[in-house]
């Protein structure tokens, strides 16, 4: 939110001292902290395109706010997550993107497009992808943590961070329990809630804003936390390491789509065309922290980065990944129901 | 048409006056109600067939409990300030003229700065190796960090540090209207200090006080990322369940319905002081 108030300031100011001439403008509708400032910099210089960055910390509020907007066309570009980009598809919210204005595609990871979200990506071009796992505070905690189940243990009483997600966090609670985290069965659901409401005397916070801070605040040990986040953390706090749950990490895969009646495609087209770029997604993947699905990027990265397992996991970190999946309305109002009986503490 | 012509001021004032009220108060409240009786859509957020269906979801004792949850925070919030602005407004009316206008600028200068940046500056302040906790230990006052953040407590010093000003304001004005030879008669017809704080400066006072209550109580239920940001997001509010319903769960027709049980809450604690004003009216005559 604080991120919002300062993309308003920032607009106001743009627009203060916009003179005469008005400079050709992209708004983009992103993640907090998920697009180095370097980045947005570089494109203006190249490009003369002012970006006007907004961020939200919620697919939900993403959508609704694009949903709203959709006539006063508000942004060009933004990022949802793989199961809102098939809803927001089969919604009739996106433009088809045009291929022939993007150079870089055929660099990306085969595994990561043409998904059943989006076949052929007629709409959407994988931005980054990364995992929500474990995060532990080594020079705090004593012993090991190596699974979901682990957050449970007596001793992180008071200790434990979770997202402030929905779906993360029944994901976790439905992982234990030893079903999909896509579940829309509501027994289950149901089942997960109940085993997370004993998770909830050890709950000190959820975040979603910055996930990493509360670690580094030092309010909290053990919990949740997003692999991006983690490597970035880690900067200023080594102790803090990032573990692949035995159950199953959380995945996803985030992509650039443009809203159907944005303002200006040509510059959405530039943009994720620049972003393509593989010294570009480099840089990205190295400063944020989270995986390129750009092979050419993968290449150019330093090793540290190339060889971290918290951006890069190998193959049995992934054994029991699960994808994040479109649940439908139906299961939506059964995990809006039973989050809000566990925020409230019933 | 001439008397309006005659006071053309007085015209353009009602004119603009009830123009932002027809088109800013009642025309998106008047949409609220709209909404709150619609049927939940996923596709478009609201369609037809009209129905109270939100208003029956509401009855869920879950709701009633945030709500009291909700009346509780917001409740401890206007003691906290009616404790702490009470004797700060009679300070203030003591003070030579001069300045009491200064104290009031300074009293004021905060909102210069949008609240949510200050309730993030409260949170360094308040965090476990924040501003607070490090002066105290360097002290020696304490020797482990206290865990403020994300407690209850501190989502009321987010809450009662955003509203003291409205507990102040009203009653700094009752204690300047408060009329020194009234008390100076008590005094003379052999009452004691308490006696004459209990039976003539409350009193006097008490539309002040009033009028500082609803100014606190009725917002602190509604400042959803207060409790988001100092809370950690654990001690929800009406405001924060409104937020959700809107934002994660996509349900307008509730959020809506949730909205107005609690503008016609305030509705019926207004009344309630209306009441009260002229009751004490009465007794004052």
């Amino acid at each position: 939110m604080k991120k919002i108030a300062l993309a308003g300031l920032l607009a106001v100011s743009l627009t203060g001292c916009g003179g005469s001439e008005e400079p050709e403008v992209l708004n983009l509708y992103n993640w907090s902290e998920y697009m180095p400032q370097e980045v947005l910099d570089r494109f203006t210089e190249e490009t003369g395109i002012q970006v006007v960055y907004t961020t939200y910390d919620s697919n939900e509020a993403m959508y609704a706010r694009l949903k709203l907007l959709d006539d006063s066309a508000a942004y060009d570009l933004a990022v949802p997550s793989t199961y809102y980009v098939s809803k927001m598809r089969q919604e009739d919210l996106l433009m088809p993107i045009d291929r022939s204005k993007i150079d870089g595609f055929d660099n990306l990871d085969p595994e990561l497009v043409d998904l059943d979200v989006d076949p052929d990506n007629k709409y959407s071009v994988p931005y980054l992808w990364g995992t929500t796992g474990l995060a532990v505070d080594t020079a705090d905690v004593e012993g090991e943590v190596t699974a979901w189940e682990d957050l449970w243990d007596e001793r992180f009483e008071g200790r434990v961070m979770l997202t402030n997600d929905m779906r993360e966090v029944f994901h976790v609670g439905l992982r234990v329990l030893g079903y999909s985290g896509n579940s829309t069965n509501p027994e289950e659901i149901e089942a997960a809630y109940e085993k997370l409401t004993e998770l909830m005397p050890s709950v000190r916070t959820f975040n979603s804003d910055a996930p990493r801070m509360p670690y580094l605040e030092g309010e909290t040990d053990v919990g949740m936390i997003w692999n991006g986040e983690a490597v970035m953390a880690q900067d200023t706090m080594p102790a803090l390491e990032y573990v692949y749950p035995e159950e199953g990490i959380i995945a996803w895969l985030d992509s650039f789509v443009i809203p159907k009646n944005a303002k200006n495609p040509e510059a959405a087209h530039k943009f994720i065309n620049f972003v393509l770029k593989p010294e570009i997604s480099a840089l990205i993947s190295e400063e944020i922290g989270y995986a390129t699905p750009n092979l050419a990027a993968r290449d150019l990265l330093p090793e540290e980065v190339a060889n971290n397992r918290a951006s890069y996991p190998n193959a049995t970190d992934m054994v029991n990944a699960e994808f994040q999946t479109d649940i439908g309305d139906e299961a939506l109002q059964v995990y809006a129901k039973y989050w809000e009986m566990l925020k409230s503490g019933q | 048409m001439r008397s309006a012509l005659q006071q053309p001021f007085k015209t353009a004032v009602l004119v603009l006056v009830w123009g932002w009220l027809l088109f800013l108060v009642f025309t998106p409240n008047l949409l609220v109600v709209g909404a709150s009786v619609m049927t939940r859509d996923p596709g478009s957020f609201i369609s037809l067939p009209i129905t109270l269906d939100a208003y029956r979801q509401l009855l869920n004792p879950l709701y009633l409990d945030v709500f009291l949850h909700s009346l509780y925070m917001a409740s401890m919030t206007t003691l906290v300030c009616l404790v702490i602005g009470y004797p700060f407004a009679w300070a203030l009316s003591k003070v030579p003229r001069q300045r009491q206008v200064l104290l009031i600028f300074l009293l004021i200068v905060p909102f210069w700065t949008n609240s949510l940046v200050r309730t993030y500056a409260l949170k360094l302040m308040l965090a476990t190796n924040g501003l607070l906790n490090n002066a105290l230990m360097s002290l020696g006052l304490i020797e482990e960090p206290l865990k403020l953040l994300y407690s209850e407590g501190a989502v009321i010093i987010g809450l009662v540090y955003l509203l003291l000003p409205f507990m102040i304001l009203p009653l700094y004005s009752v204690f300047e209207d408060l009329r020194e030879d009234l008390l100076r008669a008590s005094h003379d017809l052999g009452a004691g200090h308490f006696a004459t704080f209990v039976h003539v400066i409350v009193p006097l006072t008490l539309p002040g006080v009033l009028a500082g209550v609803m100014l606190v109580l009725l917002p602190a239920m509604g400042l959803f990322f207060v409790p988001d940001i100092l809370g950690g997001s654990r001690n929800l509010l009406v405001g924060n369940v409104i937020k959700n319903q809107f934002l994660d769960a996509r349900n307008w027709p509730f959020g809506a319905a949730a909205s107005i049980v609690l503008t016609l809450t305030m509705a019926f604690l207004m009344f309630a002081h209306r009441l009260s004003k002229r009751r004490i009216g009465e007794e004052g005559a």
